[in-house]
């Protein structure tokens, strides 16, 4: 069995996108490494997307223009030599039978829901992440798999301390290596996992009907990829299936759908070249206007969008601009506790950078962000959101800053995004044991990781409801000095119902 | 037995208990404090004061030596044990003969950033037969304290099970309960929900205490926390001090460690509390205090 150069990139990317995945995590240093969200910043579908929303360039997706100009010079590579969730599908394909391909797919919808995805980000509302398949591919896994993984690991570790007691030390070393380098460190467990796991699913499931199913008629990447990529300068020949042969037809996981090479559809696996009985597939570099155009243009098929049909760009620009006022709508309810990672400071711009990749929930260090359903709106859906009672903002942390690839959540250095605002905390005195039961405790004011204390109390000398004499010490809260990191909430004592929460604040206030 | 017969019994038996008490007057506790910049020095000299390790770790035991590393905040900001003072005990009780010391803390922040920045993970680093490991929520068991204000609780089977437990709290600024020594430490064997037992904590704590033997208490006093405790994070509220006490008896120790803050040992409720149930000398005067 021979393996293809382009088969070996794969799984050395995998693997890349695995460890990058699994260390996405705190390791007892406060800085991350920067090629962390690599596979995010080197996506040519964000950073478009991201400039079409935003309207501004940011440093940080200098590779994704940079894959973005060898694609126009080579083509389709990323997906049949980079992309982690190609390498997948085809790792598996060969082990689900085909039936016949979905007629719907056949047709120019990839290209109506890329040009939808992208006007939409023009017009504001960016969802290209919720369909960017490395975020489907992150997300399946940080919701799903990895929680699941851990959770098993830790049953059977715990299992393992029923049946054997403090014997199970002889066995610790093994535990503690996987939890070490692979486990999660926390079992958290996440909204919006099945779904995650679902849009994978589903995308595995395509290949019932054909190879690379998802890759060749709806990844909006992909597709954005093979439009730049039918300017490449490297070709492949001959560009048609040979009349003696064609054998390339069951070869070709993407391109030769038709008589005529898809070039657009190319992710140059090199298999067809590989697998020539007769050596006569090439790939070279052709530069245009030298020598004989190829024998293709003649041959034209209906389905070569060399030049993206004005139908296809007035039909995206509709239905993109419907789905931006769609995912507009957002409930007043669900802003109310809308608790943003540390340094947002504009809602609207985070919504417009976010790609919901899920790295900052990965990351983060006491599990206080999760994925969002409809709380911000559909717009919203997947972006992180803190839940203070799960967990909350650890004072000297900055990771999810660190590893955002889009600096939704900007990359503050520590002494900045400790003065970050993420919202106000404020007591309720009906639960409040000291304003409603008139009994000291003071946790939270013990756990305000703010030096000066956010939270600060009163003494009032009282009778309690026994006609003791007693001095009460009744917390508040300094607006001015809390930054909402939710630590107060997280660690109230009172059963259910947190007696102090963190509402969102204005964000402009000025910090000394 | 009439009712009378009764009371009357009872009566005598209380008054008894007391005289019999006074008759037998125990030996006042020792406590020795030492001073000197060299902190894993002044450590050794403390317990050597009070008999040598040897006197509480025999061969083979396992030990579980319990500081306060609870706070994600660096050494020098006085909110968590010293690291050369901790592992100047463990290294006396590796000496000793330990089998096995076990190091932990059920910390209040991300226990891995709290093991981090507190210097223990850096300070134990290669020692053998020393067990430094994030709490495993596995081994909380639920346990009949019967005390007056804890019933049961999840405490920590390592703590429990241990042949020593040794003590080592830092000496800090708390605004419940005043100052935060070694009775409030051993909170951080307690899982669950343990703000509950600020709605009591005097009392919860002389339960917890009650019901937990600790052999050996080491307060660490080489910086001490005066304001914006216990986690502090402002280097003005730290004094240094350079001392560090250790005494058998734990209430001693807080009575003790209660000076340097230049507060009576009367002012703080949880040693009072502790005192009232016997746990311990919280008299200055009757507690033999040895300069080592």
């Amino acid at each position: 069995m021979k393996i293809t150069l382009s088969r070996l990139s794969q799984l050395i990317f995998l693997a890349v996108f695995l460890i990058l995945f699994v260390n996405t995590e705190y390791r007892g240093k406060d800085e991350i490494s920067i090629a962390i969200n690599s596979f995010f910043r080197a996506n040519p579908l964000i950073i478009v997307s991201y400039l079409l929303a935003v309207k501004t360039i940011t440093l940080l997706l200098v590779p994704g223009i940079l894959m973005l100009v060898f694609s126009v010079l080579l083509g389709r590579f990323f997906c049949g030599w980079i992309c982690p969730l190609g390498t997948i599908i085809d790792l598996v394909t060969d082990k689900i039978k085909k039936t016949i391909p979905i007629g719907l797919l056949k047709t120019k919808f990839k290209y109506y829901f890329l040009f939808t995805l992208l006007f939409a980000a023009l017009f504001n509302v960016n969802i290209s992440g919720i369909f960017d398949p490395i975020a489907i591919l992150v997300r399946a896994l940080t919701f799903f798999l990895y929680p699941l993984l851990g959770y098993t690991a830790k049953a059977g570790w715990t299992g393992l301390y029923y049946v054997a007691g403090e014997n199970r030390d002889y066995v610790a070393p093994v535990y503690t290596f996987l939890k070490d380098y692979i486990l999660p460190f926390r079992e958290t467990f996440y909204p919006l996992a099945v779904i995650s796991f679902v849009f994978f699913l589903f995308i595995v499931f395509l290949e019932r009907y054909e190879k690379r199913n998802w890759c060749k008629n709806l990844c909006p990447l992909g597709t954005l990829l093979g439009l730049l990529g039918s300017f490449a300068l490297f070709k492949r020949i001959p560009s048609i299936l040979c009349k003696d042969c064609r054998e390339c037809k069951t070869t070709c996981p993407t391109g030769f759908d038709e008589e005529v090479f898809q070039k657009q559809d190319c992710i140059l696996c090199m298999d067809c070249r590989l697998k020539c009985k007769f050596k006569r597939v090439k790939f070279t570099i052709k530069l245009p206007f030298v020598g004989k155009a190829p024998a293709i243009s003649a041959a034209k098929s209906k389905k070569t969008p060399v030049v993206i049909g004005r139908r296809i760009f007035l039909g995206g620009l509709l239905s993109g601009f419907f789905v931006s006022r769609v995912f507009s709508f957002q409930l007043p309810s669900g802003q109310e506790r809308c608790l943003r990672p540390p340094g947002v400071s504009d809602e609207k711009e985070f919504l417009k950078k976010c790609v919901r990749c899920g790295e900052c929930i990965k990351v983060c260090l006491r599990s206080a962000l999760y994925p969002a359903l409809f709380q911000t709106g559909a717009y919203g859906i997947f972006m992180p959101v803190i839940i203070p009672r799960l967990g909350y903002c650890e004072y000297n942390c900055n990771l999810c800053g660190q590893v955002c690839p889009t600096g939704a959540i900007p990359n503050l250095p520590l002494s900045q995004k400790k003065k970050s605002i993420i919202g106000v905390a404020v007591f309720d005195k009906n639960h409040c044991l000291p304003y409603a039961k008139k009994i000291n405790c003071l946790v939270c004011e013990e756990h305000c990781p703010i030096p000066e204390k956010a939270i600060r109390f009163e003494l009032s000398g009282e009778k309690d409801y026994n006609g003791k004499q007693i001095v009460l010490k009744k917390p508040y809260v300094i607006d001015e000095l809390c930054t909402g990191c939710g630590i107060c909430e997280n660690k109230c004592p009172l059963e259910g119902k947190s007696a102090i929460e963190v509402f969102p604040a204005a964000k402009n206030k000025s910090r000394s | 037995m009439k009712r009378r017969e009764f009371l009357r019994f009872a009566a005598l038996s209380v008054l008894f208990s007391g005289f019999y008490k006074n008759i037998f007057a125990k030996e006042p506790p020792v406590l020795a404090v030492a001073e000197g910049k060299d902190y894993a020095a002044i450590t050794r000299n403390a317990v050597a004061a009070l008999g040598g390790i040897g006197k509480f770790v025999k061969k083979g035991n396992v030990v579980v030596v319990k500081p306060n590393i609870g706070w994600d905040r660096r050494p020098e900001y006085a909110a968590t044990t010293h690291p050369a003072v901790i592992k100047a005990i463990i290294e006396d009780c590796l000496e000793a003969g330990a089998k096995k010391v076990k190091v932990f803390d059920n910390t209040c922040n991300d226990s891995r950033r709290c093991y981090e920045n507190s210097g223990i993970n850096a300070a134990l680093k290669g020692l053998k037969n020393v067990e430094l490991k994030y709490v495993e929520s596995e081994r909380f068991k639920n346990t009949k304290i019967n005390g007056v204000f804890l019933k049961e609780w999840e405490l920590y089977d390592e703590a429990l099970l241990a042949d020593v437990l040794i003590n080592m709290p830092i000496a800090k600024h708390h605004n419940l309960t005043r100052l935060t020594l070694g009775l409030k430490n051993i909170m951080g064997i307690m899982g669950g929900n343990r703000g509950y037992i600020h709605r009591n904590i005097d009392e919860a704590l002389s339960d917890m205490n009650a019901f937990v033997k600790t052999h050996l208490t080491i307060i660490d006093a080489t910086r001490i926390l005066l304001n914006h405790g216990p986690q502090g994070g402002n280097l003005n509220d730290v004094k240094v001090l350079n001392k560090v006490i250790a005494s058998t008896d734990i209430v001693a120790a807080d009575a003790f460690a209660t000076t340097l803050f230049g507060l009576n040992p009367q002012d703080i409720s949880t040693t009072v509390a502790a005192y009232k149930r016997g746990l311990g000398e919280m008299n200055l005067n009757k507690i033999k205090v040895i300069k080592a």
